[in-house]
């Protein structure tokens, strides 16, 4: 899990222009969102996630 | 579901919300017409549906900031990118039955924006489905 940023001022899979949201995207999206300034990753693996939470319990 | 104007209609290209700067779309979805007549006595001919070719036609203004129409579409057009495409009739309201969502993998086979003095900044764009989904309407 990912956790974005929405930095264009067109929304993006539905968040508005400076939400933060978590998601998995697929990497070419990904890529191409960043590309053209839609939007920027501000964390992986947040805390709290249930990816964060599964790698404190191994 | 009652008539409609269409105002508040909502314009997805690769997961980029491009509401804002379309103002019309058209939807073309045919099969092809196969003409298997034999000789009859009524003379009538005789067709079956054959390959089927699905695309959304969009006008858009021009617009070059960040995220927005050239900069999501060119480098599509210019990659040979297949993104998602989806087009409903209400973005104010969640996709159902009386609100249905259409969706598929298109591409961009031509670009060309261009500009005439004094006058707005549109064109046309034509998203081709590319594969074997096709473009399909969702209500959920």
């Amino acid at each position: 899990m990912t956790r974005y940023r929405v930095t264009s001022s067109t929304p993006f899979a539905g968040y508005p222009p400076g939400a933060v949201f978590d998601a998995d995207l697929d990497p070419e999206l990904e890529q191409r969102a960043i590309e053209r300034g839609s939007i920027t990753i501000t964390e992986q693996a947040e805390e709290g996630s249930d990816d964060a939470e599964a790698d404190r319990a191994h | 579901m009652p008539k409609r104007i269409a105002l508040t209609d909502h314009v997805e290209v690769d997961t980029t919300d491009l509401s804002d700067f379309a103002r019309q779309v058209q939807v073309t979805m045919s099969h092809a017409q196969i003409d298997v007549s034999g000789f009859n006595p009524a003379g009538s001919n005789e067709y079956l549906a054959g390959a089927t070719t699905e695309s959304v036609q969009v006008d858009f203004y021009g617009s070059y900031g960040t995220g927005e129409v050239h900069q999501t579409l060119y480098p599509i057009f210019k990659g040979r990118t297949v993104v998602a495409f989806a087009w409903r009739p209400d973005g104010a309201n969640p996709v159902g039955v009386n609100n249905p969502e259409l969706r598929g993998n298109v591409q961009v086979f031509d670009y060309g924006p261009g500009a005439q003095r004094g006058a707005e900044d549109t064109f046309q764009v034509t998203f081709m489905a590319v594969d074997a989904a096709g473009l399909d309407f969702f209500t959920t």
